[in-house]
């Protein structure tokens, strides 16, 4: 019984590995360029298709997740400069409206290229770690281990290069950031092709974990979107915390009551925001779209 | 930064330590508006709203709430874009620049709200402000603000009101701008507060151009050496007579 | 009597065309009663972001509700069409005052996505918590079990289709009341400076609840039609991912006008339509035509047919001035 429950906790850490992963782009979208952008799931397929091409072609998977990473990044900095930069300063609901087109037409690409049905993707190796008496598969917690480090990375870069502080005060007050004479719109590119890079990536890592489909984004943008509500916007720390609480009640809960895994993140989200409209790090007044 | 041959002859010499730019007063206009309408999506804001800022004065722009007056500072930032008019800046239109542009062309802009970035330091937030102007020299702004130097560690949030403004007004002097748009900069702020910032208030007029909104008369009163007064979108009256100033006759235009 | 044509001259146009379409293209109908139906759901989205300036990326559940009330009625319990549809507003009425109070009270980009949650909950709850009543997805069926309603048999497509007009017709002259109303006019207040209405003593809260709940009347008045006219429910009909389509089609027709939602509604079904007969993949296609409306027609179908229409109205003038 035990055994079960600590396989269920390590899956559960690579569950939140990809959250996290995935989520960056929607929180600091949400929070520095105050835009909803629900396209961020186009380079988290795009990475995934791109490390199923590759694997199937060269058998590679290091060499498809960086490709993966790489061409998501590339779509990331197209959709920036070519449409985002439109679309900064308008109203939510148009913003929403554009990047959701900008999904779909990501997946009509995808159909395009692959076609829709779903296709697996190898694991790039199936060793077992034997822990107290479970047998887990290492892959999973690598995903984890990967997802922490992202993290710390990101997090020296807010704290201690120029940019970081630029994209955490541009968080607070862009037109500030703009008054002391920076260019916050290189800032923002920058910070869109990291963010769609890592989505890219997080694709590329979940692709062997739960095959590819063309729809994939669509099932993965509702729990990416609970996860930054739920840690609050443009917080990188409530992302995290929150991707680790998910990761959890989806893995442990669902081992529970099988339910559970689909609901839960839902429930926790609710009582949450019942209670703290603004996530767990989220920081009041800081909601756009309406006069505080 | 290009600057017009000429324009500046006379109006910039170095002060006797070399080491800050003193400002002498002159007729050279370092900022002229022209006609400038602004609108916010329908509403109309302001209406053919012309003025001039010769170099080294100190401009007070007094009016009740809803004037017009931030829109103006706004669209001279360029933060908000005019439906119509011309805004020269040292003689050079920067009408359709964006707003970090006109920041490092030297025109800087401290806001009515007093925000410093709250999660950012005070060391951070200065750094900010010389990343983008390339200018590390922080004696020189702080020296007017010795306390800052003091809570150089202490994040932006657990200031002061005042201690807010010090910090504003030291990071817009990063970059030796030679016009600073304040607005408002003594509101909400206690009386002893604003005797400190006097001193600051000199110390910048000395070194830059300086528009400043006020509602309060009697500080306009010591500072000011023109007064412009807005009304309804419009500006209604022009007062540069130090006598009248002092006597607060621009009071009944409000 | 004067004042009253002007609220009834608009939606009688309205339907007085569609009825000319419905004889024009008979075998259309089935998509004018598809159009009639999802353009009061658009309606009540349109009272939210049209004139409250509130985004919901959860529509599909208030239309949920909608359905599944009239339709576990009809398949569990009587047999009355007219109190299956009395049942779903009721509930789309509960809806509203009970979640109401909890989600208006978040800010903008909160309240979309909570909406988003609560969807794929709702669908959640008729997949598989109510299985026993809703069978999940196999759905319910029940036609079968629906009584001829007197004067219209809203069970017959062809009398249904008349049951949608009388509703379109109704419901787009309330619309074209609220529009010019105080109410209309608080929530537009409410959508441009709240801080203001707050000031000037309104009390904003219950302003929104009020649209709020209007809202979950409307959608569940078309989930019930929906329920009725296809004489089956299943769970699609909640899918979070169906959002979209909503927001696609208020902001196709032009946000906040009485017309807009009735020519979104058309734009993007017809679009739909056209473009699945034509291409199999109808995702890259609608997404490049919304990017386009949105940069090149920012006022949807409705906004530019009434440019156009100034436009012409002008020109008319101009050439009447110059011809004296």
């Amino acid at each position: 019984m035990l055994e079960l429950y600590i396989s269920a906790v390590v899956f559960g850490l690579g569950i939140s590995g990809i959250l996290f992963l995935v989520s960056i782009g929607i929180s600091i979208g949400f929070g520095l360029m105050r835009i909803v952008n629900m396209e961020q799931m186009v380079y988290y397929t795009f990475g995934a298709y791109l490390t199923f091409a590759l694997v199937s072609a060269t058998g590679s998977f290091v060499l498809g997740l960086i490709c993966g990473t790489a061409a998501a990044a590339v779509a990331g900095f197209i959709v920036e400069t070519q449409l985002l930069r439109k679309v900064y300063g308008k109203e939510l609901m148009f913003t929403m409206v554009v990047t959701f087109s900008v999904f779909l037409i990501g997946i009509g690409i995808v159909q395009y290229v692959f076609g829709l049905a779903s296709k697996p993707v190898g694991m790039p190796f199936h060793t077992i770690v034997h822990m107290l008496g479970a047998k887990i598969p290492l892959y999973r917690l690598m995903v984890f281990v990967i997802g922490m480090l992202v993290y710390v990375f990101i997090n020296l870069m807010l704290n201690k290069t120029i940019a970081g502080k630029a994209i955490r005060a541009g968080i607070e007050n862009p037109d500030q950031v703009r008054g002391l004479g920076i260019n916050l719109g290189r800032i923002f590119t920058v910070t869109f092709v990291i963010a769609s890079g890592l989505a890219g990536f997080g694709g590329a890592l979940n692709s062997p974990l739960v095959g590819v489909t063309p729809y994939m984004g669509f099932d993965m943008l509702l729990f990416a979107f609970i996860t930054v509500i739920l840690g609050g916007l443009g917080s990188i720390k409530g992302t995290l915390v929150s991707a680790l609480i998910l990761g959890q009640v989806i893995s442990v809960g669902g081992t529970i009551y099988a339910p559970l895994a689909f609901v839960g993140p839902f429930m926790v989200m609710f009582i949450v925001i019942l209670f703290k409209p603004t996530g767990l790090y989220g920081v009041r007044g800081r909601a756009f779209g309406f006069e505080e | 930064m290009t600057r017009k041959s000429g324009a500046a002859t006379g109006s910039l010499k170095p002060s006797e330590n070399g080491k800050h730019v003193m400002i002498e007063k002159s007729n050279e206009r370092i900022l002229e508006v022209k006609e400038l309408s602004v609108s916010y999506k329908t509403l109309h804001v302001l209406f053919d709203v012309s003025l001039e800022i010769q170099t080294g004065e100190v401009v007070v722009v007094v009016g009740r709430n809803g004037a017009g007056k931030t829109t103006l500072f706004r669209t001279v930032a360029g933060f908000l874009k005019q439906d119509s008019g011309t805004i020269l800046f040292k003689g050079e239109d920067i009408g359709h620049l964006p707003s970090y542009e006109v920041a490092l062309k030297g025109l800087k802009y401290i806001q009515q709200d007093k925000h410093v970035f709250a999660d950012l330091t005070v060391r951070e937030n200065l750094e900010l402000g010389s990343y983008a102007t390339k200018d590390y020299d922080w004696d020189r702004v702080l020296e007017h603000f010795p306390k800052l130097k003091t809570l150089m560690d202490r994040k932006g949030g657990n200031l002061s009101g005042g201690e807010r403004q010090m910090l504003l007004m030291a990071q817009s002097l990063l970059g030796k701008p030679e016009l600073v748009l304040m607005d408002e900069p003594t509101e909400g702020l206690a009386p002893h507060v604003i005797e400190d910032l006097k001193g600051a208030f000199k110390k910048i007029s000395e070194q830059s151009t300086l528009v400043i909104i006020e509602q309060n008369l009697p500080l306009t009163a010591e500072v000011a050496h023109r007064v412009y007064a807005m009304k309804e979108g419009k500006i209604v009256a022009e007062v540069a007579d130090k006598k009248e100033i002092q006597d607060l006759a621009f009071e009944k235009y409000l | 009597m004067d004042k009253l044509s002007r609220y009834l001259r608009g939606p009688l146009t309205l339907v007085v065309l569609i009825v000319i379409a419905r004889y024009f293209f008979p075998n259309k109908m089935t998509f004018l009663v598809e159009i009639t139906t999802f353009s009061i759901y658009i309606i009540a989205n349109d009272i939210l972001y049209g004139y409250m300036g509130m985004v919901s990326f959860g529509q599909p559940f208030y239309l949920g509700v909608g359905a599944y009330a009239s339709a576990i009625y009809l398949a569990h319990i009587g047999n009355n069409i007219l109190v299956a549809i009395a049942l779903a507003l009721l509930m789309g009425l509960i809806a509203g005052l009970i979640l109401g109070p909890a989600f208006i009270r978040l800010r903008g980009d909160y309240f979309a996505l909570i909406n988003a949650a609560t969807c794929a909950m709702g669908l959640f709850l008729v997949e598989k918590i109510l299985y026993p009543i809703t069978r999940g997805d196999d759905g319910l069926w029940y036609r079968s079990r629906m009584h001829a309603t007197p004067l219209l048999d809203l069970r017959k497509p062809d009398q249904f289709f008349w049951f949608a007009m009388i509703v379109l017709f109704v419901v787009m002259i309330w619309y074209t009341w609220l529009d010019r109303s105080a109410m209309g006019a608080s929530f537009r207040a409410i959508k441009v400076n709240e801080n203001k209405m707050k000031f000037l003593g309104y009390d904003t809260f219950k302003i929104r609840w009020t649209g709020y709940t209007l809202m979950c009347i409307l959608a569940a008045l078309a989930g019930s039609m929906y329920a009725i006219n296809y004489g089956f429910v299943n769970p699609s009909i909640t899918e979070p991912a169906r959002a979209a389509e909503v927001l696609v089609a208020t902001l196709l027709g032009g946000a906040g006008s009485v017309y807009g939602p009735f020519f979104g509604t058309f734009a993007f079904l017809g679009l739909k339509d056209l473009v699945s007969t034509f291409v199999s993949r109808w995702e890259l296609a609608v997404g490049v035509l919304t990017i386009i409306v949105c940069f090149k027609f920012s006022g949807g179908v409705w906004g530019t047919i009434q440019t156009i229409g100034a436009k012409i109205r002008s020109r008319g003038k101009a050439s009447a001035q110059s011809a004296t």
